[in-house]
């Protein structure tokens, strides 16, 4: 019973938390304030302070988890609405697509040697543009270790949903679909999430993005970790 | 009555990922069940088998608050803090590094190719 209630709690505190987090973000847009990294860092720092571990706090959180499903089914939509978009610009965004997901899994890799790190620490990084369902099923594949590799898929996730209004910026990329395609191949659906907040065009390229580059990765990781 | 519809919609979508897992346990395929339901929603909207309707209020009541979701995955990264000292801190610069180059290369590239487009149609 007083899991129930541990559960419910939880809940009711992230939902609170995160709606707190919005209201700060729409006063103060930056990248710190973005509800995802404030409503994380806190309960993460919360958890720590009061060592509460992370499986009370799933108690209420896998109620949470349950929806990643649904969402990502429902990502149809806004894909199924920009439709004739995607069909007229094909070349460029298939291209677009491919040229992220090579640079994702090339530079992983290449950075990884560079820093000196062991090779089942390269095989669980390699995949962390995509998915966290697709990268977790690529680095089993690979060898590497799987929780980890899903540490990574957030970083990525939010690391650009953060800070790619400005990296788009600094390089002069104006076109929605260029955008999109960008928040979306390089921090599939927490970038998506962001992506959708810019605009209808932007999302819906990004969903179309996150799908096609975890067909390109999962091709591209087993290659250049076998050659590299 | 908006509720009540929201709801069943919810459950929708609940229905195909639960029918994604489904195809992808029986044929033992490596994509995730829930990206199966996308597109096999897709398609049923595409083909106009299923009317937008049917979805819409449900999915746009997601949509709104999709970084809500991620919170509990998200904050999964507590478990591996003592990963991340020493050693381990600089994966985590090498992976946001590579993050921003495929912004940067993905987008610098697409939007080249559409500016080209939009002028070869001039």
């Amino acid at each position: 019973m007083s899991s129930f209630f541990t559960g419910i709690a939880t809940i009711a505190g992230a939902f609170i938390l995160y709606q707190f987090s919005k209201k700060m973000y729409s006063m103060k847009p930056s990248p710190f304030t973005m509800p995802i990294f404030l409503s994380t860092a806190s309960i993460v720092i919360f958890l720590i302070l009061t060592g509460i571990p992370y499986e009370t706090f799933m108690i209420g959180g896998q109620w949470i988890d349950i929806f990643l499903g649904p969402i990502v089914v429902s990502l149809a939509v806004p894909l199924y609405r920009e439709i004739h978009l995607i069909k007229k610009y094909a070349g460029a965004i298939s291209i677009g697509i491919f040229a992220g997901s090579l640079t994702g899994v090339l530079t992983g890799i290449a950075g990884a040697k560079l820093f000196g790190f062991e090779s089942w620490l390269i095989q669980s990084v390699a995949a962390k543009s995509v998915t966290a369902p697709i990268a977790i099923s690529i680095t089993d594949t690979a060898g590497g270790n799987v929780s980890l590799a899903a540490v990574f898929v957030m970083i990525a996730g939010v690391s650009g949903a953060m800070f790619g209004p400005v990296i788009l910026k600094i390089c002069r990329i104006q076109h929605p679909i260029a955008r999109g395609l960008s928040f979306g191949t390089a921090s599939h659906a927490i970038g998506t999430a962001k992506a959708l907040e810019n605009g209808k065009i932007e999302g819906a390229i990004s969903v179309l993005s996150m799908t096609i580059s975890a067909v390109f990765v999962s091709f591209l990781v087993p290659i250049f970790l076998a050659i590299m | 009555m908006k509720y009540f519809i929201m709801i069943l919609q919810i459950s929708v979508l609940f229905l195909f990922n639960f029918i994604g897992q489904l195809i992808q346990g029986y044929f033992s395929l490596s994509i995730p069940g829930s990206l199966i339901g996308m597109l096999l929603l897709f398609c049923l909207l595409f083909l106009k088998i299923l009317p937008l309707v049917w979805v819409q209020t449900g999915v746009d009541f997601l949509l709104k608050d999709i970084p809500f979701f991620f919170i509990p995955v998200t904050v999964g990264v507590v478990q591996y803090l003592s990963f991340f000292y020493g050693k381990g801190s600089l994966i985590i610069l090498l992976v946001v590094i590579s993050t921003f180059f495929v912004i940067g290369v993905s987008g610098t590239i697409t939007n080249f190719l559409l500016k080209k487009e939009v002028k070869s149609y001039e």
